[in-house]
């Protein structure tokens, strides 16, 4: 079924949507594509699979990249270091 | 930038980075938190020609504390997708490190992690050049990975627990280009917005939109062919 939205028709959904997934609309589009996707079905879960696919990535891509915590906290103290020796030579 | 886009951006990044404005700090509170002026005796400092002056050694430090030690771990996820090399990556957010700190009275307040995803750029630029002069991206680290994927396949196990549309997203994944697989990394698993990836990859915005589209609309028409759905409203 489609759905022409007063604001917002399924084809400007479509090509506004991986933006609206990713947080990268601005409010107003936003607003407007939570309205469509709640009234129309094909939007919907075009959506909802597209999120999935985010949702799958961000799990199998992760495996592909691991990150060692370690790492962070050396970096933490690394950095700490940065700053506390500049603070020193000034101090001097 | 238009004033559209750059509503988006902030309103984007308001949503990625809450613990940037979480201490309840203004947009530029970092820079003269008390409005004081430096100390006479500071030393002057010449980084990168351009005396310090505006930014006393402890205003710094708030800055740095506050603008870069919370970003340390999507540098080192983002240098990680840069050189897949973890020693390499920690070289590289260290020496990031380093040139943030000096050039933080340069730092306006605004975006902190783009200004960060483009030190960190050119940093990775400039130690491949030094170790490979004329080589200014470094395809043999992305020739690594893309050999590596093969072989990081689920196990028969995994699968089961996981579901079959992890599995087919995890086998298209293995088959997308390096460029639009260097796209996914950077925003759906190191959690950047479209304009850092930009920044890291120094390619316009849109040229990180349409890759990350259409690496998704190929994961999307993989699903298709394979029968697969998500689990989601309607479709069970």
């Amino acid at each position: 079924m489609k759905l022409r939205n007063r604001s917002m028709s399924c084809r400007k959904v479509a090509k506004v949507l991986q933006g609206y997934l990713d947080g990268e609309v601005d409010g107003l589009t936003h607003d407007a594509v939570t309205a469509h996707l709640e009234m129309c079905r094909d939007c919907g879960l075009e959506a909802d699979t597209y999120q999935a696919i985010k949702s799958a990535l961000s799990v199998t891509g992760g495996r592909m990249v691991p990150v060692d915590p370690h790492v962070i906290e050396r970096l933490r103290a690394f950095a700490a270091q940065v700053r506390d020796d500049d603070a020193d030579s000034s101090a001097h | 930038m238009s004033a559209l886009v750059g509503s988006i951006l902030v309103g984007a990044r308001t949503e990625r980075c809450p613990d940037l404005d979480s201490d309840g700090y203004s947009q530029n509170h970092g820079r003269t938190p008390h409005g004081r002026t430096p100390h006479p005796s500071r030393r002057v400092q010449h980084l990168g020609g351009h005396p310090v002056t505006s930014q006393s050694d402890q205003e710094r430090s708030e800055a740095f504390d506050r603008y870069v030690v919370p970003e340390l771990g999507v540098l080192y996820r983002v240098a990680l997708t840069l050189t897949r090399e973890p020693h390499e990556a920690e070289d590289l957010v260290q020496d990031t490190v380093i040139k943030a700190f000096r050039a933080m009275h340069q730092f306006d307040g605004a975006h902190p992690r783009a200004w960060l995803m483009t030190i960190l750029r050119n940093t990775h630029i400039n130690r491949n050049r030094r170790r490979r002069p004329g080589l200014l991206r470094d395809p043999e680290a992305l020739d690594a990975l893309v050999d590596q994927r093969s072989t990081q396949g689920v196990s028969a196990e995994e699968t089961v627990l996981e579901g079959r549309f992890e599995a087919v997203v995890e086998a298209a994944l293995q088959r997308l280009s390096s460029d639009h697989l260097r796209v996914i990394l950077l925003v759906d698993v190191d959690g950047l917005t479209y304009q850092e990836a930009a920044d890291v990859l120094a390619v316009p915005r849109g040229t990180v939109m349409s890759r990350l589209h259409r690496a998704r609309a190929r994961i999307r028409a993989d699903l298709k062919t394979s029968g697969v759905t998500a689990n989601v409203r309607g479709a069970q």
